[in-house]
């Protein structure tokens, strides 16, 4: 009961990284139509980012955490800037081809820069209200108030970002962008401003998920492949394109993985998330909240 | 036909191809040459050369498979990689546990790889474009977590420890690396064969027709079901060819040659050389299976640089290096 009850935890921590990394996909996906691959990795250039601070600069955890969102929200726009928004009017393949390529760049740029060991994030460093103390819960189970922390704020940011996107002047043209490109750009919205600003917020989010990933777990190179790929998978099983979906897809993820892994084999924790990938795409490709479309391109 | 195969450019071509090993012959004498008087140039010597040469032949003979599916029928495949390594796993499973010779392990790796091409084709027919890339690529990356972790079957992360017998032909052990590049030209010169018949066939037309319109090419009566599984199929029987001849020139397997980022180099050969050409696979093969060869030492650089390439390639020149003609 009490392993049951931690790898439900366990779960809904990973889910909600999984669902700060999967908007970012998500909302690229849905106005521009691109699988931008180069989000895991900009994930773990958070991750980085947040550990140079703290480690380089000295700087309180609190202060790197804003410091890596914007450093991230920076390199989305540059990346679109420079590789994605050349392509706009190519075929699809040229941009998805980029996006691999940016991909590829970056993880062994941060390979080349930080080396391939893993790296912990330095103990004096991390805020000891986060890992000093644990709550315990009924049946002998723990949790520590990093987890609480890490879910309390992904929700906190999942309900900001829903405001956004429906209350604020930016978020209405954003949905507006999503429905139609061209119509949108016809009725004077600045579609480039609004993929600048879509590829922004995707990223600090992004930065956010890394911090935590690399508060919680290690900081590497290949992080961003390997929960870039599951956060991917999630906003598949959400319905790509679709925001709620995408924290929906998170958490149905996170908690089935971690299930899979303390139950089954935790060398399968990766496959469980391509097998539920690849049989939400071939027999419900509009996957759980999205509108159906059968073969959608 | 054969007047025109037969041009003086041609045989020399082909005489230079068939000569090549002596070259590294000449290259051996020369460091022996230079090593009697106490000269040490950095002269590569004869079996490098050749087997950088294999190498580079080999991501040919991949390049030319994988081409079948992104440059004839526009799918992009990211999971290339797994067909080679079913290809490997079968010859390598038939030859060092139950001592199967190689000339028959490598035409049912052939077989295999193509079931397994049919299996991952029937389900995603219907898909197109972004999906479908990311079912192969789900698909491949699922078989490297088999192979890397089920020990009982495939060895695990250690695969065949020098277990894999060199092929046997007519009581000859062929393990030299001037009989290897004699074995991969044969392989190659039969897949650009098979590879050109088809192309230039109703097959290849009407592949060609379901890359520039899915729909038209349906209602002008070809069938998308029977042409795409083909078109699956022999892409995995040669991609499972490539990793048969795999085995046996590593001699040992394991799962680390099958990583998601080899799908990508391959790809990204195709794409250097321009996608849905032969030409094209063979001279983008030939270039990055030797740069990739030479820049080994830069370990982190190598990946970077072929992102860099796939990046500028897609801005600058998205038909490859060859190709005269801009698709689209």
């Amino acid at each position: 009961m009490a392993q049951f009850l931690e790898q439900i935890i366990n779960g809904l921590v990973l889910g909600g990284i999984y669902a700060l990394i999967a908007v970012g996909y998500t909302m690229v996906y849905g106005i521009i139509q691109l699988i931008n691959f180069a989000h895991g990795e900009i994930f773990m250039f958070g991750a980085y980012f947040a550990f140079v601070c703290v480690t380089t600069f000295g700087m309180s955890f609190w202060v790197a955490l804003p410091v890596s969102m914007g450093m991230c929200a920076l390199m989305g726009m540059l990346i679109d800037f420079v590789a994605y928004r050349p392509l706009r009017n190519a075929p699809r393949l040229s941009a998805l081809i980029t996006a691999i390529g940016m991909s590829l760049m970056l993880q062994n740029l941060a390979r080349l820069i930080w080396g391939a060991r893993w790296r912990k994030f330095p103990a004096e460093a991390t805020p000891t209200v986060l890992t000093g103390n644990t709550i315990p819960l009924p049946g002998g189970a723990q949790v520590s108030f990093l987890d609480v922390f890490i879910i309390l704020l992904a929700v906190s940011l999942m309900i900001g970002l829903n405001r956004l996107i429906h209350l604020t002047k930016i978020g209405k043209a954003m949905r507006a962008c999503a429905q139609n490109r061209a119509a949108a750009s016809l009725m004077g919205i600045d579609t480039n401003r609004v993929i600048t600003v879509t590829f922004a917020i995707g990223s600090a989010l992004g930065a956010v998920a890394g911090v935590m990933v690399g508060l919680r777990e290690v900081t590497e190179p290949a992080m961003g492949y390997y929960k870039g790929v599951a956060a991917f998978a999630a906003a598949v099983l959400g319905g790509i394109g679709n925001i709620t979906g995408a924290m929906l897809g998170g958490v149905v993820l996170g908690v089935a993985e971690a299930l899979g892994a303390g139950y089954i084999s935790s060398e399968y924790r990766l496959a469980i998330a391509y097998i539920i990938m690849i049989l939400v795409i071939i027999f419900r490709p509009s996957g759980l909240l999205g509108k159906s479309t059968a073969t959608r391109a | 036909m054969l007047k025109k195969l037969f041009t003086p450019k041609t045989i020399i071509f082909l005489a230079a191809v068939c000569l090549f090993p002596l070259v590294t012959y000449g290259s051996d004498r020369i460091v022996d040459l230079l090593y009697a008087r106490n000269l040490v140039l950095p002269i590569p010597s004869g079996d490098y050369i050749l087997r950088v040469v294999v190498q580079a032949c080999l991501y040919m003979l991949l390049a030319l498979g994988l081409n079948i599916v992104p440059g004839f029928t526009g799918l992009l495949d990211l999971g290339y990689v797994g067909f080679y390594l079913v290809g490997g796993y079968t010859a390598g499973l038939l030859m060092a546990r139950l001592g199967w010779s190689y000339w028959i392990a490598l035409p049912l790796a052939a077989i295999h790889g193509a079931l397994w091409g049919l299996l991952r084709g029937a389900p995603t027919l219907r898909l197109t474009g972004d999906y479908f890339a990311i079912v192969t690529f789900g698909f491949s990356e699922l078989l490297f977590r088999i192979v890397k972790n089920e020990e009982w079957l495939i060895g695990g992360p250690n695969g065949f420890v020098n277990d894999i017998p060199p092929p046997n032909l007519f009581g000859y052990e062929l393990y030299a690396y001037w009989q290897q590049y004699y074995h991969i030209l044969i392989l190659l010169a039969l897949t650009v064969i098979v590879v050109h018949r088809l192309q230039n066939s109703r097959v290849g037309r009407a592949w060609a027709a379901i890359r520039e319109d899915e729909r038209a090419a349906e209602s002008m009566g070809i069938n998308l079901r029977e042409y795409k599984s083909l078109a699956f199929a022999v892409s995995a029987a040669i991609g499972a060819v490539g990793g048969a001849f795999f085995a046996q020139f590593q001699v040992n397997i394991s799962a680390g040659a099958f990583e998601f980022w080899e799908s990508i180099f391959i790809l990204c050969m195709v794409v250097l050389g321009g996608m849905g050409t032969i030409k094209g696979s063979v001279v983008g093969a030939g270039i990055l299976g030797i740069l990739g060869e030479l820049l080994r030492e830069f370990g982190g650089w190598r990946y970077l640089i072929f992102g860099l390439i796939l990046i500028l390639l897609m801005r600058f020149r998205p038909a490859g290096l060859l190709s005269a003609r801009a698709r689209d």
